[in-house]
């Protein structure tokens, strides 16, 4: 009776620390920094996708729904960025709490307005997103708007702890206000520069800017460069006099040197994400990583 | 002197210094007033536009009374529609062995042949003729029940069939790591047995699959409980309790054998088995080393054999149990976001045990005891070089065949075995060219070994909704 009483005491002991300090998922890099902001130590943040690969297409590991099994919230990008990897993964999980419907699962998709949103889609576009663009975080004007959705929801599931996030929100935001002023005026000079990307990646943060998306390196999103459109983009590089390609970490570079090569345009490798580059160690050495490349020269 | 003129003007500067204030102050409530306008300009904007988009509706609907011509549709469900997908897999195939002979040759110790057809009803192997095969239209229905369920339906169609190869429905909220499956579905033993043919590596299935489970793999009707473990690696527990369906080795009806072959003596009954028939105990580990992921396990069915194949021109019954234990490893190594290189694996074992009944020469029936101890693998190499190729190697081996009936080994071929080639390019994710080459040493007519070259060019392609595949 006694080793009985011990044993539920120790269960409960178990139990009660299990439920002493949040555990939180984010499926990438970049959304665990802002919430490691919000929650300093009250929290245990982690996340799924490496931050050098691309983002739609992360290999649905098991050791990644050994992540999800005990998470009390999981904080996902949203507008089905996720779509092909994290489905079979939730599944295997087994875990109720951070389903979609549940209370601790947050789809930060749905606090933004997405650009390029296609009015009709059909695959024979290639890898449309028929909610829009999901790319949202790198406008950096986004990144207070994810950080109070972030901690009204943090607040909803430990309203003890609310006070304290919020203050660090508000830090957070100050913070990050003060490297918005930075940036802007370091980008200034950008502003009506023409460029190219590889994939419709950098949408969000070329409108911020003022820069010119004057085509991409693929031809349909997710569909590889064919010797045809390469010859096409000569074409409009030379015409359009376009100065820059915002080359991503993750797809072949080949294509930006051919181009260089043909026309001397110049290609910049752009981190996406907390990781993408050793130097973007969190959502602000991101950006400054992002701002210091664009304007070294 | 400056001191006298400082103390004169001090009042100066203060007064202009609070001066100051006060405009900033008046400055900053304009900027509120004004803001606070704005945002109510916007507001009036926004509703202006409403008001306009209803104006234009009413408008655009011409005749008298236009409030009647604006179309409502109060209930309708679309957004309630279930992901659905059609999936297509069509081949041309080259085979030196005719398709009479194709269709007799056997893997001697293990089934009738590839075709094996039985009541009436059979299956197909796929990519079964020379020339243009037609192996399936496949239908995905599925969809999220309500807070506590999802449901799947996948409907195999071949040309003259409609078949439901899997309809299961999954819990979505049970505490602990925990979750149930109920219906017909395929079993999680070993590493390949769950998967649908369009995601396989090959077109085919590995020789030690078709060999014990048929062409259809171990696909069940039953329930199954999955638990993941609170290990700080992946650590998968299951057990599945099945109806016993496997024509091969978990057939669950019974047979009645008459004492002489043309029925004029005594019926000897064997009943069905216990039912539900066939368990299943699997236990799978995963971890990660570096940017390799390994995923191992090992998986049990047990159960107890009925084969009635006693309207064969040979007739035979077979009454008994059966066991196959399955090993299985796979290491996927990734490159990039796009290339990776894989090695699988998979060793099966089948013990069967119990008594065949068949008739002498005189027409009489003999009980005799009948043992298979049988075993074999398969291990393959795919490489993703490229975002769209990939190519792979896969060799095959059923290197134990011992069949003992009456205490004496049959002698049937222990070395029986098959090379494949294939390389793919995958033009989008949702179609696949497959090319595929097998050097097969596992068929015989009779006693005699056919050599089976066979070239197979694959298109499967996908259109709907479709949800993601896993590991």
């Amino acid at each position: 009776m006694k080793v009985f009483n011990i044993l539920i005491l120790s269960v409960l002991i178990l139990l009660t620390n299990a439920k002493a300090q949040l555990k939180i998922v984010t499926t990438y890099p970049y959304i665990a920094s802002i919430t490691q902001e919000i929650v300093k130590d009250k929290a245990k943040v982690d996340f799924l996708a490496v931050g050098n690969l691309d983002p739609h297409f992360i290999v649905p590991k098991p050791s990644l729904a050994v992540k999800l099994r005990n998470a009390d919230l999981l904080i996902i990008n949203g507008a089905q960025l996720e779509i092909g990897w994290l489905p079979p993964l939730l599944d295997q999980a087994n875990n109720a709490k951070i389903r979609p419907s549940a209370s601790g699962f947050l789809d930060l998709s749905q606090y933004v307005r997405l650009i390029e949103k296609p009015e009709n889609v059909s695959r024979a576009m290639g890898d449309v997103h028929p909610e829009g663009n999901p790319h949202f975080h790198l406008d950096p004007y986004n990144i207070p708007i994810l950080s109070d959705v972030i901690t009204t929801k943090l607040c909803k599931l430990e309203p003890e702890n609310c006070s304290y996030y919020q203050e660090n929100n508000k830090l957070f935001k100050s913070k990050w206000n003060e490297k918005l002023k930075q940036w802007n005026s370091a980008l200034e000079k950008l502003k009506g520069t023409k460029v190219i990307e590889y994939h419709k990646l950098y949408d969000y943060f070329i409108n911020r800017y003022g820069l010119v998306l004057s085509g991409t390196v693929e031809p349909l999103p997710g569909i590889p460069p064919t010797g045809k459109h390469l010859e096409n983009l000569i074409e409009i590089i030379k015409t359009q006099n376009v100065k820059l390609i915002m080359q991503d970490v993750y797809h072949p570079l080949k294509p930006a040197q051919f181009l260089n090569q043909k026309t001397g345009i110049k290609y910049i490798v752009i981190p996406h994400d907390v990781g993408a580059v050793p130097e973007a160690k969190d959502i602000f050495s991101l950006f400054d990583e992002i701002v210091r490349r664009l304007t070294s020269e | 002197m400056k001191k006298y003129l400082i103390t004169a003007l001090l009042p100066i500067f203060t007064a202009t210094a609070s001066e100051l204030d006060e405009l900033k102050k008046q400055i900053q409530q304009q900027q509120e007033i004004i803001q606070q306008l704005q945002e109510k300009v916007k507001q009036l904007q926004e509703q202006q536009e409403v008001i306009q988009q209803t104006q234009e509706k009413l408008k655009n609907v011409d005749g008298r009374d236009p409030i009647e011509k604006v179309l409502s549709n109060p209930f309708s469900q679309a957004k309630f529609v279930p992901d659905i997908s059609l999936i297509l897999d069509t081949s041309f195939v080259s085979r030196n062995l005719t398709d009479d002979t194709y269709r007799q040759v056997n893997i001697p110790g293990f089934n009738h042949g590839l075709f094996d057809m039985h009541d009436g009803h059979g299956h197909m192997p796929y990519n079964a003729e020379r020339g243009f095969n037609l192996n399936y239209a496949e239908m995905y229905v599925a969809s999220t029940v309500d807070p506590y369920f999802d449901l799947v339906g996948v409907f195999h169609l071949s040309e003259n069939d409609f078949e439901i190869e899997e309809a299961y429905f999954k819990t979505r909220s049970l505490p602990y790591n925990l979750a149930v499956k109920g219906g017909k579905f395929y079993s999680e033993f070993g590493r390949l047995n769950k998967f649908h043919h369009h995601v396989w590596d090959f077109a085919d299935a590995p020789l030690i699959y078709s060999a014990v489970f048929g062409e259809h793999n171990l696909l069940e009707k039953g329930a199954q409980i999955t638990w993941l473990a609170p290990t700080p690696f992946f650590l998968m527990l299951g057990a599945e309790a099945f109806q016993g369906d496997n024509e091969n080795n978990f057939n669950r009806t019974g047979f009645t054998v008459n004492t002489k072959r043309d029925g004029s003596g005594d019926n000897v009954k064997i009943s069905d088995t216990k039912k539900p028939n066939l368990y299943v105990l699997f236990i799978k580990p995963s971890f990660d080393i570096g940017n390799t992921s390994i995923l191992t396990g090992v998986s049990y069915a047990f159960g107890k054999t009925r084969i009635d194949h006693l309207e064969d021109e040979d007739p035979h019954a077979f009454a008994g149990d059966t066991k196959i234990l399955g090993f299985e490893f796979t290491a996927k190594h990734l490159l990039d976001s796009y290339r990776y290189l894989q090695l699988q694996g998979e060793y099966i074992y089948r013990k069967t045990d119990g008594s065949k009944f068949a008739y002498n020469n005189a027409g009489n029936l003999v009980t005799v005891p009948l043992e298979k101890k049988q075993g074999g693998f398969y291990v393959q190499g795919i490489y993703k070089f490229d975002q769209r190729w990939r190519v792979g190697l896969r060799y095959d081996l059923i290197n134990k065949n011992d069949v003992i009936a009456e205490g004496k080994n049959q002698n049937f071929s222990d070395n029986l075995y098959r090379y494949s080639a294939m390389i793919d390019f995958l033009p989008s994710e949702f179609s696949r060219i497959r090319l595929q080459y097998n050097y097969d040493k596992s068929l015989f007519l009779g006693s005699e070994r056919k050599t089976n070259h066979e070239i197979i060019l694959q298109f499967n392609l996908a259109i709907g909704a479709h949800g993601a595949h896993g590991f």
